[in-house]
């Protein structure tokens, strides 16, 4: 089993610039030449390599569950396997505890921001977007670079689709939390392109082997964050996929029959397709650490009652 | 041999059985309730109300059940089956009740990737939609082209399913509808697939409806063209591939795909256009031996159509301009809606066909309005589908202008309008 993907920076890298937030703020790029080089992004030439030294060094730094043999990337971590399936891939996280209801959340608006910034479908990073495009988040960039000169402002057009996008995301994120916070959520989908039975691409988040806990006796919801994209990262799964033009991104979250959420359209007959790219993220809680945490395991027997739901908004990705 | 022709014998609809009456139950979209309890609500409901005239749709329920989770109830198609309008027992008759939801999305475009463009060669819904629903109901025709229809589809898929073997029995899954423009070929095909979506759903979650831009499938680059259409045939493959969904795949003006090759030797077509034709034809040879997939086509000029192309099209159905009778119905349905939105105000009863010959077309003050109508409908005859469904709206626009009217007004506007309508006609004939 390959594990690795063809780029894997070695550990020698220079690893000076400390930016916790490295995964969600600026997903790592995929490969060079794969995708614009932003004025954002200062370090030109491999700065893949440099960006990975953060991520690792952070995750060094804040998430000690992962080892330095796995930072170093020499030998082949337990914590996620991908399959070489033709189009079908898969990247397994095992997080040493249970997570609360809220961080799983957390993890399908992460990964949702971070698959549509990776399959182009967003000119920049979520937070950066958001960044740009509300003052009112007054968050000064780092290093003094030259995002603010970007003629967002300028091009109205572009600027207008940018503040949509945004706006239906930021709909998308604030009903996820409020379906998660009445059900359980085993599966999301995040479907690109085409339609809602045959996308382009499948992005599967897993949750079915989550154990909830509440807040005191689970896992920090940021550490678990961070675990996910290194995963994710180490799995390389964004590298190989050719640049795709804008597509519509559709979410689907299978939430309990019951549950009362009247935003999200209940697809009785909706079936996971088959067609398209398939990406699963399997997130799973492991170890001894809950004892009394509610293990989602517990009501497979239900789970027919379980059925897919449908976020009325199609995100339609945009370019600058 | 003779077993399976004894299956065939059984599983084919036996006339004399009790009439097959099909309820579609249309589930509020946000209604997340078990088919199976809906349909018990339903089987109840029915069982109150077991005599109905004809077509029925109830919106309004006694049951807070059905009030929370349905749109509404309809018994529809019973012209198709039942000549004469009667009384129904619906305890005697043999139910199929279709609980369905629409779906709100709009079509998303099918690209094909060519090396530096993208061309939209597709557009395609996921069934039943939104977009076509009331279709069906508002297509009117004589003949009995609908139940035609439906009857080639069922068929089709009762022989799939029986393994029939296409080596002896063949056919090809290809429907053409050929007509003079603005007789509803295309709203028919869109209706049909939305219909089977709904009639098959206990066997195909849902339907895809791929309606391909011929156009878009020829290249600029000389021999391309051939290869683009097998790439949109390669597209269509991977939908068929998925055994849960209904395929129908929709080539309008398919003349232009299918372009007789024997016209070709005249030497006034490329050769680039006969590789088209062959690559057409190839495929649709290719996936009729898919059972979940029906190929729709329409045309207006049927003698410019490849002979081969004709010759696999299982039925081959002129639609032609409606007759008086389905003018009529035509504008009744129109004056229906206009009465529903009060733009024609008040209300006034209007009679069917049907009524006013039972009595003997009589003008009395219950008549009166309907017998105009009829005039109005027998005048129109020769006018397409496509115009009638506007003259309403330029009777409002050209002589009335006011956002109430009564009956007898609007009714008068309507026949100038369509004496207008004529009087354009031969305006533009003197001129060719």
């Amino acid at each position: 089993m390959a594990l690795w993907g063809s780029g894997l920076p070695g550990p020698e890298a220079e690893g000076a610039r400390s930016s916790h937030d490295a995964p969600r703020r600026r997903p790592f790029k995929s490969g060079p030449g794969l995708r614009r080089q932003r004025p954002r992004q200062k370090m030109a030439g491999p700065g893949r390599q440099e960006r990975t030294a953060d991520l690792l060094q952070s995750e060094t730094v804040e998430a000690p569950a992962v080892t330095p043999a796995l930072a170093v990337g020499r030998s082949g971590p337990a914590a996620f396997s991908s399959s070489q399936g033709s189009g079908c891939r898969s990247v397994s996280v095992v997080f040493p505890g249970s997570v609360t209801q809220q961080g799983c959340c957390r993890f399908a608006c992460e990964l949702l921001k971070h698959v549509l910034y990776q399959r182009h479908q967003l000119p920049l990073p979520y937070e950066q977007l958001a960044c740009f495009y509300r003052r009112a988040l007054p968050r000064q960039p780092q290093d003094g670079d030259a995002v603010k000169k970007k003629p967002h402002t300028t091009d109205s057009g572009s600027s207008r689709k940018g503040q949509q996008v945004l706006k239906e995301l930021e709909g998308v994120f604030w009903h996820l939390e409020a379906l998660f916070n009445l059900t359980l959520v085993p599966r999301i989908l995040i479907l690109l392109g085409g339609n809602a039975m045959s996308p382009k691409e499948l992005y599967e988040i897993n949750l079915e082997g989550i154990s909830v806990g509440n807040a005191e006796e689970s896992l920090q919801t940021p550490s678990c964050v961070r675990k996910i994209f290194h995963s994710l990262f180490l799995s390389d799964v964004f590298s190989e996929l050719q640049v795709v033009p804008v597509m519509g991104t559709i979410v689907m979250v299978q939430g309990h029959r019951d549950c009362g959420i009247d935003w999200f359209r209940p697809k009785l007959n909706y079936k996971v397709p088959m067609r398209g790219r398939k990406l699963t993220v399997n997130l799973s809680c492991g170890g001894n650490g809950s004892a009394g945490a509610s293990s989602q395991q517990g009501v497979t027997s239900a789970w027919d009652n379980y059925i897919w739901f449908q976020a009325p908004v199609t995100v339609k990705g945009f370019h600058e | 041999m003779d077993e399976a022709a004894g299956d065939l014998k059984q599983a084919l609809p036996n006339v004399c059985d009790s009439v097959q009456i099909h309820v579609e139950v249309h589930q509020k979209s946000n209604s997340t309730t078990k088919k199976e309890d809906i349909r018990l609500s339903v089987l109840k409901l029915l069982n109150r109300h077991n005599i109905v005239f004809g077509d029925y749709t109830w919106t309004e329920f006694d049951d807070g059940f059905l009030n929370n989770n349905v749109q509404s109830v309809s018994i529809v198609d019973t012209e198709l089956k039942l000549k004469e309008r009667q009384p129904i027992n619906l305890s005697k008759c043999n139910l199929s009740i279709h609980i369905f939801h629409l779906n709100d999305e709009g079509p998303s475009s099918e690209n094909l990737e060519e090396e530096n463009e993208d061309i939209v060669a597709a557009n395609h819904w996921v069934l039943p939609t939104v977009e076509f629903h009331g279709l069906w109901e508002s297509l009117v025709y004589d003949s009995e082209v609908k139940s035609h229809l439906l009857d080639y589809v069922m068929t089709t898929l009762l022989f799939s399913d029986k393994n029939v073997d296409s080596n002896l029995i063949s056919w090809n899954r290809v429907v053409l509808l050929h007509g003079p423009p603005g007789t509803g070929k295309t709203s028919l095909c869109k209706a049909l697939a939305q219909k089977l979506a709904i009639r098959l759903s206990y066997r195909y979650r849902y339907g895809q409806l791929i309606e391909i831009n011929s156009h878009s499938l020829f290249s600029k680059w000389f021999s391309e063209s051939g290869k683009l259409v097998t790439k949109m045939f390669q597209k269509i493959q991977e939908f068929i591939d998925d055994k849960d969904a209904l395929v129908f795949v929709l080539i309008d003006e398919v003349e232009s795909l299918t372009a007789a090759r024997s016209a070709f030797r005249a030497g006034t077509e490329p050769s680039d256009a006969i590789r088209v034709v062959n690559a057409v034809l190839t495929q649709i040879d290719q996936i009729k031996r898919y059972p979940n997939v029906v190929i729709l086509t329409t045309s207006n000029i049927t003698e410019k159509i490849d002979m081969a192309f004709v010759d696999r099209a299982d039925i081959k159905q002129y639609i032609g301009p409606p007759s008086a009778a389905a003018v009529f119905r035509i504008y009744f349905s129109c004056l229906e809606e206009l009465m529903k939105r009060q733009i024609i105000y008040p209300r006034q009863q209007l009679l069917t066909l049907r009524e006013l010959e039972m009595i003997g077309y009589v003008e009395n003050n219950v008549s009166r309005l309907s017998l105009v109508l009829k005039d109005i409908a027998w005048k129109s005859e020769g006018l397409s589908g496509r115009v009638l469904r506007k003259l309403p709206f330029l009777a409002h626009a050209l002589y009335i202008q006011c956002p109430s009217v009564t009956m007898a007004t609007f009714l008068q506007a309507l026949s100038l309008v369509v004496d207008k309508q004529f009087e354009e006609r031969m305006k533009l004939a003197d001129c060719s």
